[in-house]
């Protein structure tokens, strides 16, 4: 469990890496990025805390948070593609 | 409580002020994502399993979804144009799009062309606000554009970097807008 809990605390930290990308204002594509790896690195979190707490509940959450947090990415991120062939030049 | 949920806590406010923060609104609704994440995961750690599921489907998904939407369909100006002036090819509306995109695209407003085959069709539809301006392509060289919309004519005037005949023209009282 201790073991776990090192590994937990590890998972916390590369989270914060993410987040501090999205305050640098450069390219959306790169927040992109940065959303996909905090969507996630918080349903691996939610998995984890789920196995060292014995909740299930929590575990479902975040399977259902990991697979259909790509579905809106991709909308998103299509939409965003659309934008940048327009000629947005604030997207480039 | 759990020292982790305590830092993950901290996260919280901190995405929202970022959100805040935020003015491109492509990259707030970027952002909003990221906000939806770490308050989906802050409340299944708290327990919370069923706000969580709703936040990460309704939060994240469906409402980043309709603020594209919102978003895209409201920050575009509609400029109409002559179809034979699109077909001629001419220079003097590429350069217009050109230098539409680059003044507006510091407001993160995107231009559209919207062509029509005769003059009559085009004046029709500044009348009836089927778009926010036109542009005419004058003899030798040169474009006109009439706009009703007071604010984008002052953009333009404000910050136009190429000679361009601008004329507001608001529309009859009891339009709308």
């Amino acid at each position: 469990m201790m073991l776990l809990t090192v590994v937990l605390w590890g998972m916390v930290g590369a989270f914060l890496l993410p987040l501090y990308h999205t305050a640098r204002r450069r390219d959306i594509w790169e927040t992109m990025l940065a959303l996909s790896s905090v969507a996630t690195k918080s349903s691996l979190i939610l998995l984890l805390v789920s196995v060292i707490r014995d909740d299930w509940m929590m575990g479902l959450v975040g399977v259902i948070t990991l697979s259909v947090g790509n579905a809106g990415f991709m909308l998103l991120a299509h939409l965003l593609r659309r934008m940048g062939q327009s000629g947005d030049s604030s997207l480039g | 409580m759990d020292p982790v949920v305590n830092v993950i806590m901290v996260l919280l406010p901190l995405s929202a002020g970022l959100l805040v923060l935020e003015t491109n609104p492509y990259r707030a609704l970027v952002v909003r994502g990221v906000l939806g994440s770490v308050a989906a995961l802050l409340y299944a750690l708290l327990g919370a399993a069923d706000v969580a599921l709703t936040e990460a489907l309704v939060g994240t998904l469906l409402a980043v979804m309709l603020y594209a939407v919102a978003v895209r369909s409201s920050l575009v100006v509609r400029l109409g144009v002559l179809q034979g002036d699109l077909a001629q090819g001419g220079g003097g509306l590429a350069h217009l799009m050109t230098a539409l995109r680059q003044v507006l695209g510091q407001e993160y407003v995107q231009v559209e062309w919207v062509p029509y085959g005769e003059l009559e069709a085009l004046q029709q539809a500044l009348a009836n606000q089927e778009v926010h301006g036109i542009c005419l392509c004058l003899e030798p060289e040169g474009v006109q554009m009439i706009t009703p919309i007071q604010r984008l004519y002052e953009i333009l005037q404000r910050e136009w970097p190429l000679p361009l005949q601008l004329e507001y023209q608001p529309l009859p009282a009891g339009g709308g807008h």
